[in-house]
């Protein structure tokens, strides 16, 4: 064990001596691995503050909501079915289903378009129908003025509450609130100004336009009894499944449904968002991970093919040490601690050179706030990194330990 | 092990060293005896081919015999293990090479340590052996410089102290004045005549007539065989 220890130490002195006699040499020699490593770190870093990112926003919309809306099944779609989610449905759920905290309907104003005009300045945007439940499912709050209240609905007064996206990009005054939008030749009067929420997966989530549900319901006509979706908070502690279970054989029994026909509509989760774009993150990282590997199995041989170099041109040193009593092992650890020097310190520079551009990145990046290399992708370097010194200094080194000492010294 | 064989510090019984050419064997040593005991100073003389670089590596234990037995200081050599015979280079041979073999990137100092460097002990007994042994090459003053900066007889010098650093049972001298001029040449042979005086075994190879005649025992191979053993010093011990 001591004389394990003493090669060890006594190894990795002169493993270090080479190293720095070459510095140059030594520096290309690492360049594979410090590519390799920084781009892993890179990728995963961004990739990690990205999706940090976007889950904090989803938990800002609230993880818990659910939306249910239309399913129409590609078969049913073959056969020009489309299905819908009514104002009944809507109203049977609240008044039927249980465990629910919260339940809004939406209506997207088809009538109305997606233009909104202001003076001379025009937008596209998203105009939604709903009703004052609406902020207690989804969280919005007026900034300025106030949100929609029940006697709007009831009254179907042409009253809108905007983003603030839309605000800006119309060019209205600070205190929009009083003024009016054109929304396809019908006049609606601003009645306040959303908080602003910033952007997910790069959309903006300012741009949209809220309107009483009834009036949205009126201004679509004959459409009125169209598809709508219905957004709801389970109340705390309940089941989701169970929940959903409840609705389904409400709306099963509602629509007429026999046992086999498939459902009608479906249930959207904030859950379900995460979950696919924590599958479209992971994915990423794979791919990237397999171009990494491939890059640190270039930079692996080229530490080999140096440290092949590095004992052909040092075979008189190795026969001298030889001759001195250095032993097989001793040149062996000396040769083999050299590479995993070599991939070790290209590991190091890399990762700091992966965090820098990283860093980079995230400044000129939306949606990432501040760059965090998770503890695993250290790790993972680092392992790979000592990995590859090890078994592609492996070679070099049984090489050099195995040279005849007679002719090691006669070699020129 | 008898008695005779105790006393002396090389003892080779019926050695050979051959090498498989083509399907034949060619033999560099035949069959060859030979003792040598403490504080001799021995030449080993005889033409290119003549096997004396195989017996050096033998004697040096760089290489195993193919057959028969090799002692040195007591401890039978032949068919030990590279391990094994790496331990054996580093306490019983000290090596000087024709070329020096110093190691160019590295200090006077750090050249002398470097035999140290493979046993177990404090860094600072391993200087003080080395400034020990610089100091019987006079060469306490360049301990600094590199091998590059040093003439052919300091190089031959500090080589001479690193293989004086590990107290060997024998020093081995390859061709040791065979890149140095005349003057240098004496002053190294009289070098050698100081470490003799003190007690060291010395071996030296070579092909010199006066270098071999220098030294007080001359055995000279020809053909993978000892032709001749000569005592030329009246004081020399003689078997």
């Amino acid at each position: 064990m001591t004389k394990l220890w003493h090669a060890f130490f006594e190894g990795s002195k002169a493993a270090m001596q080479a190293i720095t006699a070459h510095g140059m040499r030594s520096a290309l020699t690492t360049l594979g691995i410090i590519i390799g490593v920084g781009a892993v770190i890179t990728v995963v870093a961004i990739m990690e503050s990205l999706s940090a990112n976007i889950t904090d926003q989803l938990d800002d919309l609230g993880s818990d909501m659910v939306t249910l809306r239309a399913y129409t099944n590609p078969e049913q779609k073959m056969l020009g079915f489309s299905n819908k989610i009514s104002y009944y449905d809507f109203l049977l759920l609240k008044g039927k289903a249980k465990y629910v905290s919260d339940m809004t309907p939406t209506m997207r104003a088809f009538s109305l378009g997606s233009s909104v005009q202001f003076g001379r300045n025009n937008t596209q945007t998203q105009i939604i129908g709903t009703d004052s439940s609406y902020q207690a499912v989804i969280h919005v709050y007026p900034e300025l003025g106030r949100f929609l209240s029940e006697s709007d609905d009831l009254r179907r007064r042409r009253v809108a509450f905007i983003g603030a996206s839309v605000a800006k990009k119309l060019n209205m005054p600070d205190d929009p609130t009083g003024e009016f939008i054109n929304l396809s030749g019908d006049w609606f009067r601003v009645i306040g100004l959303a908080e602003e929420r910033g952007s997910l997966f790069g959309f903006d989530q300012d741009n949209y336009i809220i309107a009483p549900f009834s009036t949205v319901r009126s201004l679509n006509g004959s459409r009125a009894t169209n598809n709508i979706d219905i957004m709801f908070r389970p109340k705390t502690g309940a089941s989701l499944e169970t929940i959903k279970e409840n609705m389904r054989q409400i709306l099963r029994q509602k629509h007429k449904l026999s046992e086999n026909d498939p459902d009608h509509f479906e249930f959207v989760t904030a859950e379900k968002t995460k979950k696919q774009f924590a599958s479209i993150t992971t994915s990423v990282t794979l791919v990237a991970s397999g171009v990494v590997g491939i890059s640190l199995l270039v930079g692996g041989i080229g530490i080999m093919n140096i440290m092949l170099v590095s004992v052909t041109e040092r075979t008189k040193e190795i026969g001298i040490a030889k001759a001195l009593g250095a032993t097989p092992q001793f040149i062996l650890f000396q040769f083999l601690i050299e590479a995993l020097l070599l991939s070790l310190f290209g590991g190091i520079i890399g990762l700091l050179l992966g965090y820098g551009l990283a860093s980079l990145v995230a400044i000129f990046m939306p949606g990432t706030s501040g760059v965090m290399v998770p503890m695993w992708a250290i790790g993972l370097s680092f392992g790979f990194t000592t990995a590859i010194g090890v078994i592609f200094g492996l070679a070099p080194a049984v090489k050099a330990a195995k040279l005849n000492p007679v002719d090691a010294l006669r070699y020129e | 092990m008898t008695l005779h064989e105790q006393a002396s510090v090389i003892a080779i019984r019926n050695a050979s060293k051959s090498y498989i050419m083509a399907d034949d064997a060619f033999f560099a040593l035949r069959r060859v005896n030979l003792q040598i005991n403490r504080n001799e100073y021995v030449a080993i003389t005889g033409p290119s081919g003549s096997g004396k670089s195989t017996l050096m590596n033998i004697l040096g234990c760089l290489d195993n015999p193919s057959e028969g037995e090799y002692w040195l200081d007591g401890q039978n050599v032949a068919s030990q293990s590279e391990t094994e015979l790496a331990d054996i280079r580093n306490h019983g041979v000290g090596f000087i090479f024709q070329s020096f073999n110093l190691l160019p990137r590295a200090s006077v100092l750090q050249n002398v340590i470097q035999p140290l460097i493979y046993r177990i002990m404090p860094n600072n007994e391993r200087k003080n052996l080395a400034l020990d042994a610089l100091k019987r090459v006079s060469l306490s003053d360049k301990i600094k410089s590199l091998p590059n900066q040093l003439s052919g007889g300091q190089r031959q010098r500090v080589a001479i102290a690193r293989a004086l650093v590990t107290n060997p049972a024998i020093i081995l001298g390859d061709e040791p004045t065979g890149n140095l001029d005349s003057k240098t040449t004496q002053d190294i042979m009289n070098l050698f005549d100081e470490l003799h005086a003190q007690g060291h075994t010395i071996i030296l190879v070579t092909h010199e007539a006066d270098i071999a005649q220098h030294c007080h025992r001359v055995i000279r191979l020809v053909d993978g065989q000892i032709e001749s053993d000569t005592n030329n010093h009246r004081d020399a011990h003689h078997d």
